[in-house]
């Protein structure tokens, strides 16, 4: 590594170190406080190692759900400068996005299977997370984060369902809610604040809009940063005495919670 | 194989370092990503504009082409209408009035027609979804979308939606429309207009109330059985009864029948012989409205009345003579006029309607005597298949509602129908298969079989493809209203002779009445009096080409001055005074003059006959005694404008000068009956006439 490259100058240069703090060399260091001087990255551990990323530890699967969910960002964003959510206008913008925009249906295909998608691999996460046994502490908050994130997941799911106003979302947010009016002493209430009232119409089409496009995405961000603090704070992805396969394969008891934790945890 | 332990294998090329799997995930993101903007470029849509312009490539007319061609996607909007159309996007051609010889889709121009397709688009008439931009999603009944292109036959449908009242560019929708009202399916299903009307029927199905005055019951057994047999141009469908239910149903009509004072009649008067019989149906015009059957097959008649080709199978000779003496004392609002027939010919008439039978018609029918319980299932029947929406029936009320309603049946979706096995899945389909075959949708349904033509079929199905939701609810400043239905009721005395002539039946009169007869609204203003008495004395035709006439009725001559006052009084037009052309003193001059224009300038005589030995003229009326029919100020109007006085004649109007239009009435005017001047002019006229024969 001796070579000074484009990319090494390019680092060097003023502009860079003005936006990267974390300097130029490639040292441990250099590489911890990268991570830990992102916005984004310092979420996560500074440092991990590399057993801890493998694909067989967790399939990657979280990290698929939250791509999944920058993809439904994107082309939910790209999506909202063509729909609105009128009762005379949203089926003829959904039209519109299969005929005439440009790459519209793509747009609109891309949002709808990678909310499929999302939902599976949420699911899928999940059952991952609890055979393995990663929900055990100290990681059980992270494990009722992680609740709350799929609730938002499915209404994220349920929420968008009605956009299309087509007969499908018309009678799927019908039959929906009609089953949280069955809820008792207040199932009705609660109908009615679902829908803004009685019927699926106009109201509630805004009022899923306004939950789909803002209220549930705001929600799920704020859930997943916690989600992934959490990662690093309940000592990694890879903790040591959580995983049953390894003490059977090492015949030995586990070490204590101590002194699994990695050593940059703060 | 040891040359793979050096090599490295695929894995380990592309996913052997995380750089390299991130180098070719990324790389098999952007091509997947790339797929989107390729598949817009090679649309359907951009294919048919490319096509389209290798089309015109080398045409004599490119250039014009070329700069109408626009490319992108073309779209019409009408937001009053609810309309987004893009099928012009790869109809690029439709406008082109040069593309005569493209038979090629999507690049044929577009039939002419009466609207511009900027202001009504395209999906307004031929429905599919205007604003998808594929073949396949713009034509066809998607998962997304049920109604696809409405087949080319059905087109007029759409003309139905917004023009309520008959076209002459529609003359399916206008059949069917007819026929609905006609074939009395209005009287099961209920069809709303949009003004809030409901469509009548114009078919008058007979009241059973006093049935068992008319006919026997073995009659009514085998009509039930197949009115068809009886008549081949009933009205009545086949409602596809056994032997038992159609034994009750005529055991519980004859017994639930009241009689009615005066059926009973008898004439001693001796009837004349068949020919005098078959003369008094032809001079009475009966043809006019009743068919009979010939031994070709064939019905010739009129379908006003009912077909007698098998009548005296049917009535009793007794109710016949009551009915030929004064039909309105059986049935009041018959549409058939009261003949003053004397008793000599009622009994001429009436043996001659009696023997047109057929034997072996009846033959095979033997009814037991009724039981109690026979009589009250027929009632059961009778009102299971809901009899009385059409008959009316002692005890019985009119069933509401008693078929679906099919005022929206045009934009029925297709979910909601049942089809049959190997049926397309289309709603012009379904709703021809009802009317072909209704039972063979399930034999418990009580939808009776018609006999229609697959015109007619078609033609019902245009007119209930036209009852869409649009039809419903477009604007009303963007329908075209129809003129609303007339109950115009001649007032006093001279109004009920009129209804007792059934004159309605033939003649309209301000708005209201049949079209078989010319229209009398204005008759006072133009006929004269004189001529108007002697024809309703004794009506001749007017026209060489018509063989039907008005009958003779045998009116009395105080009802003939009656009717002749009224007529001269009421029936005026407030356009011009009928005295105020005077054409008793014109000049000989003035008639040449006529003359001249009639023969030479106007060619009048290619569709009139003034002089009967040499002009040929068979389309118009025959004007040899118009002097003595017509009033001057009426020729002299009619000549000006004739469509401002009877809207719709053949009569062309030549833009006359007022000069010519004087001189042309002055020499009409004298073509009198009767030795009368005019006629002596035509005589005189007769010799000079060669000239333009030798022409011909």
């Amino acid at each position: 590594m001796a070579k000074t490259t484009y990319f090494d100058a390019l680092r060097a240069s003023r502009l860079w170190r003005s936006i990267f703090r974390s300097g130029t060399g490639s040292s441990t260091l250099h590489n911890a406080l990268a991570i830990q001087q992102n916005v984004f990255l310092h979420l996560f551990s500074t440092k991990v190692r590399r057993r801890m990323v493998s694909f067989s530890a967790t399939w990657y699967l979280g990290t698929l759900t939250f791509g999944t969910f920058l993809i439904l960002v994107i082309t939910g964003i790209l999506l909202m400068l063509y729909y609105h959510p009128s009762v005379p206008q949203a089926y003829a913008d959904t039209k519109d996005l299969q005929f005439v925009v440009s790459s519209g249906l793509f747009l609109r295909n891309l949002h709808r299977w990678s909310a499929h998608a999302m939902v599976f691999l949420v699911f899928a996460h999940m059952f991952k997370v609890f055979y393995r046994g990663a929900y055990r502490p100290p990681r059980e908050f992270n494990w009722v984060i992680g609740i709350v994130l799929l609730i938002v997941t499915l209404l994220l799911s349920y929420t968008g369902y009605l956009l299309p106003w087509d007969q499908l979302a018309f009678w799927a947010i019908t039959v929906g809610s009609n089953i949280a009016s069955a809820v008792p002493l207040f199932g009705n209430k609660v109908h009615f604040l679902m829908l803004g009232g009685n019927l699926v119409n106009a109201n509630a089409l805004l009022r899923f809009y306004v939950l789909h496009c803002m209220i549930l995405p705001l929600a799920a961000i704020f859930f997943i940063a916690i989600h992934f603090w959490r990662i690093r704070k309940d000592g990694g992805l890879y903790a040591y005495h959580s995983e049953p396969s390894t003490l059977a394969a090492k015949g030995s008891s586990p070490p204590d919670v101590a002194e699994a934790l990695p050593k940059g945890v703060s | 194989m040891p040359s793979s332990t050096n090599k490295p294998s695929l894995r380990q090329i592309l996913f052997g370092s995380p750089i390299r799997a991130f180098g070719v995930v990324s790389l098999v993101f952007l091509v997947s990503l790339a797929i989107a903007p390729a598949k817009n470029h090679f649309s359907e849509w951009r294919h048919y504009q490319n096509q389209y312009l290798s089309l015109i490539q080398g045409r004599g007319d490119a250039v014009t082409l070329r700069r109408h061609f626009r490319g992108g996607i073309q779209q019409n909007w009408l937001p009053e209408l609810g309309v987004v159309d893009r099928c012009t996007t790869c109809h690029v051609g439709q406008k082109e009035a040069t593309l005569t010889d493209v038979g090629l889709q999507p690049f044929r121009r577009h039939p002419v027609m009466a609207h511009n397709v900027d202001q009504f688009g395209c999906v307004m008439c031929h429905r599919g979804q205007g604003a998808a931009t594929t073949v396949e999603e713009a034509h066809s009944s998607t998962l997304a979308w049920e109604q696809p292109i409405l087949p080319a036959r059905y087109t007029e449908a759409s003309c139905g939606q917004c023009h309520r009242a008959p076209l002459a560019e529609t003359p399916e929708l206008n059949l069917g429309r007819n026929l609905l009202a006609r074939e009395g399916c209005v009287h099961c299903h209920t069809i709303k207009l949009p003004g809030g009307d409901t469509m009548k029927a114009t078919d008058d199905p007979p009241s059973l109330s006093h049935i068992a005055d008319k006919t026997t019951r073995e009659w009514i057994y085998a009509w039930l059985k197949d009115p068809q047999a009886y008549a081949a141009s009933a009205t009545m469908p086949n409602f596809k009864l056994n032997d038992d239910n159609v034994r009750d149903i005529s055991a519980f009509l004859v017994a639930n029948s009241t009689p009615v004072a005066g059926d009973a009649a008898t004439v001693s008067a001796k009837p004349g012989d068949t020919t005098a019989g078959a003369s008094l149906y032809g001079e009475s015009f009966c043809a006019s409205c009743h068919a009979v059957q010939n031994a070709a097959g064939n019905v010739v008649g009129g379908n006003v009345g009912p077909e007698l080709t098998r009548v005296g199978n049917k009535v009793k000779p007794e109710w016949l003579t009551a009915w030929l003496r004064n039909p309105r004392v059986y049935d009041p609002p018959t549409g058939m006029p009261h003949y003053r027939f004397n008793d000599q010919q009622i009994s001429t008439l009436g043996t001659f309607l009696l023997a047109k039978s057929d034997s072996d018609f009846l033959a095979n029918v033997h009814l037991d005597p009724a039981t109690p319980e026979q009589i009250t299932h027929g009632k059961t029947l009778v009102q299971e298949y809901g009899c009385a929406a059409c008959h009316e029936i002692n005890g019985i009320k009119r069933p509401e509602n008693f078929a679906p309603e099919l005022t929206r049946i045009g934009s029925k979706p297709i979910t909601q129908l049942i089809f049959l096995p190997g049926m397309q899945h289309a709603l012009p389909n379904y709703i021809s298969a009802k009317i072909r075959q209704p039972r063979s949708f399930g034999s418990s349904l009580k939808m009776p079989q018609y006999t229609f033509t697959t015109q007619q079929i078609d033609a019902l199905t245009t007119a209930l493809l036209s009852r869409t939701d649009r039809a419903q609810t477009i604007p009303p400043a963007l329908a075209v209203t129809a003129t609303p239905e007339s109950t115009y009721q001649p007032a006093g005395k001279a109004g009920q002779l009129m209804s007792d002539l059934a004159c309605f039946s033939c003649h309209k009169i301000n708005g209201r009445g049949g079209d078989m007869a010319p229209d009398l609204s204005w008759e006072g203003t133009s006929v004269q009096r004189a001529w108007l008495q002697q024809f309703l004395k004794n009506p001749n035709t007017l026209r060489p080409a018509l063989i039907r006439r008005m009958p003779k009725f045998n009116l009395a001559d105080s009802e003939i001055n009656l009717l002749t006052d009224y007529i001269m009084t009421v029936y005026q037009t407030p356009a011009f005074d009928r005295d105020s052309i005077d054409s008793s003193g014109d000049s000989r001059v003035q008639v040449e003059q006529g003359r001249q224009l009639f023969y030479s300038k106007y060619a009048c005589q290619s569709c009139h006959i003034v002089d009967p030995k040499a002009d040929k003229g068979y389309v118009g009326p025959t004007l040899t005694q118009v002097g003595s029919r017509l009033t001057a100020a009426w020729v002299y109007h009619w000549l000006k404008d004739p469509q401002s006085l009877r809207p719709g004649t053949v009569e062309p109007n030549r833009n006359m000068s007022d000069d010519d239009a004087r001189a042309l009435t002055a020499f009409l005017m004298s073509q009198r009956s009767g030795g009368r001047p005019g006629n002596k002019a035509a005589k005189v006229q007769g010799e000079r006439v060669p000239r333009l024969e030798a022409r011909k």
